[in-house]
């Protein structure tokens, strides 16, 4: 299992809303114990979906200087069960962003019908919480490439959205960049 | 205008929905730290809530004056002295704060903020 | 990683109240990820462990009468603290209310006395043949996995010793001296 819980986005609209997909596939261990005879995607790693792709955005409007932290999950309410074949449209659509945090809405859909939805409350870390290191350097850049983000990303007045400088010492994707 | 019924209403709307009490619980006197039981989690939800319900912009410091209780200026000993006193009441002049001029202790003011005051508080800043 | 959240059952009242443990392993495998540098369990895995004990307490209160109990609300979750490996996340979910589907539950993880998470919870159960009458096969193969599961998680008391004995010889009662 690895801990990605959407698999790249569509649209992201720095500041604003992104929109991401995940499949559901039987090649996924957890579906096997979740539950056997029953593969049913769980709820927890919807929301964990959601958050990554809401997380990203809240972390990109402050250009990856702030460490973002889950802090609350206002509400999550699920309405359908979703099953291997399945893709899960994720829409994340900021509501507000302040000094010490975000409130996102949080959409799942499979096809139109919509499967889910939640409310996530981000902080914006300070202090001692946010001096520990979380990854390798390089690995938080790959990830976002491999999710598309600098292909599909926008700025706030339309313009392609571009990587942050600090990242570009680390870019392990195009040789010679 | 709404009055301060209808405003007690929808701010214990927002409490119920923040905080996951029940609405018998919600009464003018509760504290939302204390009784409520509100972390300071809670608060961003709070304030993003009372904001879109009422229309109105709330800086979180409107309510929560950590940088006062923090200050070296306005606190010593773990109380909160006269000019620190002083400032709280400029703040936050919706709040109650008769019972903590008496034991004015750093870690008791989270127990001050009722229900009632922040119903006070949401009037002052629609009207 | 096996989707497990919850390693022991220690206390069950049926109706009411469960406390399980939920212990956090370098050995699993999604820390690697989570993060490389900082490994700590993810919140959504806190919130499915209140899930899974959730569901424990509901599966035995109603002897596994459905197959399919999952989340299908949760509302104010909050984390306060992470849990690191080599910690013992304990595990408590109360009933509130329940209906002919749904059961409102509040639910909490505990480290070291301190409350790291908590939560309100609604669970959903359901039998899979109630949309599709051909699963009745399937909801009874899950409802045999699932006891057969619950006795790991919460093995049955201590067996007295003459319970090994009556293997060779006819139940025969032995004076605890002699054991």
């Amino acid at each position: 299992m690895r801990w990605f819980w959407f698999d790249r986005y569509l649209e992201f609209e720095s500041g604003k809303r992104a929109v991401a997909i995940k499949n559901v596939s039987l090649a996924e261990e957890h579906l096997h114990d979740h539950f056997p005879g029953a593969p049913t995607m769980p709820n927890s790693l919807i929301i964990e979906g959601l958050a990554q792709t809401a997380g990203l955005l809240v972390g990109e409007a402050k250009n990856f200087e702030r460490r973002v932290v889950l802090a609350k999950l206002s509400k999550a309410l699920f309405y359908l069960p979703a099953r291997p074949g399945d893709t899960l449209t994720y829409r994340a659509d900021v509501q507000e962003i302040r000094e010490d945090g975000a409130l996102v809405h949080c959409t799942s859909h499979i096809g139109d019908k919509l499967q889910a939805e939640a409310e996530i409350f981000f902080a914006y870390l300070s202090g001692k919480l946010a001096e520990r290191f979380l990854f390798q350097p390089g690995d938080l850049l790959t990830w976002l490439q491999i999710l598309r983000v600098f292909e599909v990303g926008k700025t706030a007045d339309g313009g392609p959205l571009q990587m942050p400088a600090k990242f570009a010492a680390h870019n392990r994707l195009v040789n010679g960049a | 205008m709404p009055s301060e019924a209808e405003v007690f209403d929808k701010v214990k709307t927002c409490l119920v929905d923040a905080l996951g009490v029940d609405d018998d619980e919600v009464t003018p006197t509760a504290s939302i730290m204390g009784d409520l039981g509100a972390e300071s989690i809670d608060w961003l939800d709070i304030v993003f809530k009372l904001e879109k319900t009422f229309g109105i912009k709330i800086s979180q410091s409107e309510l929560s004056p950590e940088d006062i209780l923090t200050s070296a200026e306005y606190v010593q000993d773990g109380k909160v002295n006269a000019a620190g006193l002083d400032k709280l009441k400029q703040r936050m002049p919706f709040l109650d704060l008769a019972k903590f001029v008496a034991n004015p202790a750093v870690n008791e003011f989270s127990q001050l903020l009722t229900v009632q005051d922040m119903v006070r508080f949401v009037l002052s800043k629609v009207n | 990683m096996r989707f497990m959240l919850i390693d022991r059952i220690t206390r069950l009242e049926p109706g009411q109240r469960i406390e399980a443990i939920k212990t956090l392993s370098l050995a699993e495998e999604y820390l690697a990820d989570h993060f490389p540098l900082f490994p700590v369990m993810p919140g959504v895995f806190m919130l499915e462990a209140l899930t899974q004990c959730s569901a424990w307490l509901i599966r035995v209160s109603e002897n596994f009468a459905h197959s399919m109990v999952v989340l299908s609300e949760a509302r104010n979750v909050k984390y306060n603290d992470f849990v690191s490996p080599g910690q013992k996340l304990i595990v408590t979910a109360e009933i509130l209310s329940q209906t002919e589907h749904e059961t409102k539950l509040k639910a909490q993880g505990v480290v070291d006395g301190n409350i790291n998470v908590s939560a309100r919870l609604v669970l959903r159960r359901y039998n899979l043949a109630d949309e599709r009458p051909d699963q009745a096969a399937a909801d009874e193969n899950l409802r045999r996995h699932l006891r057969g599961l619950l006795t790991i998680l919460r093995p049955p008391e201590a067996e007295p010793a003459v319970v090994y004995l009556s293997r060779r010889k006819t139940a025969e009662t032995i004076s605890p001296e002699l054991l």
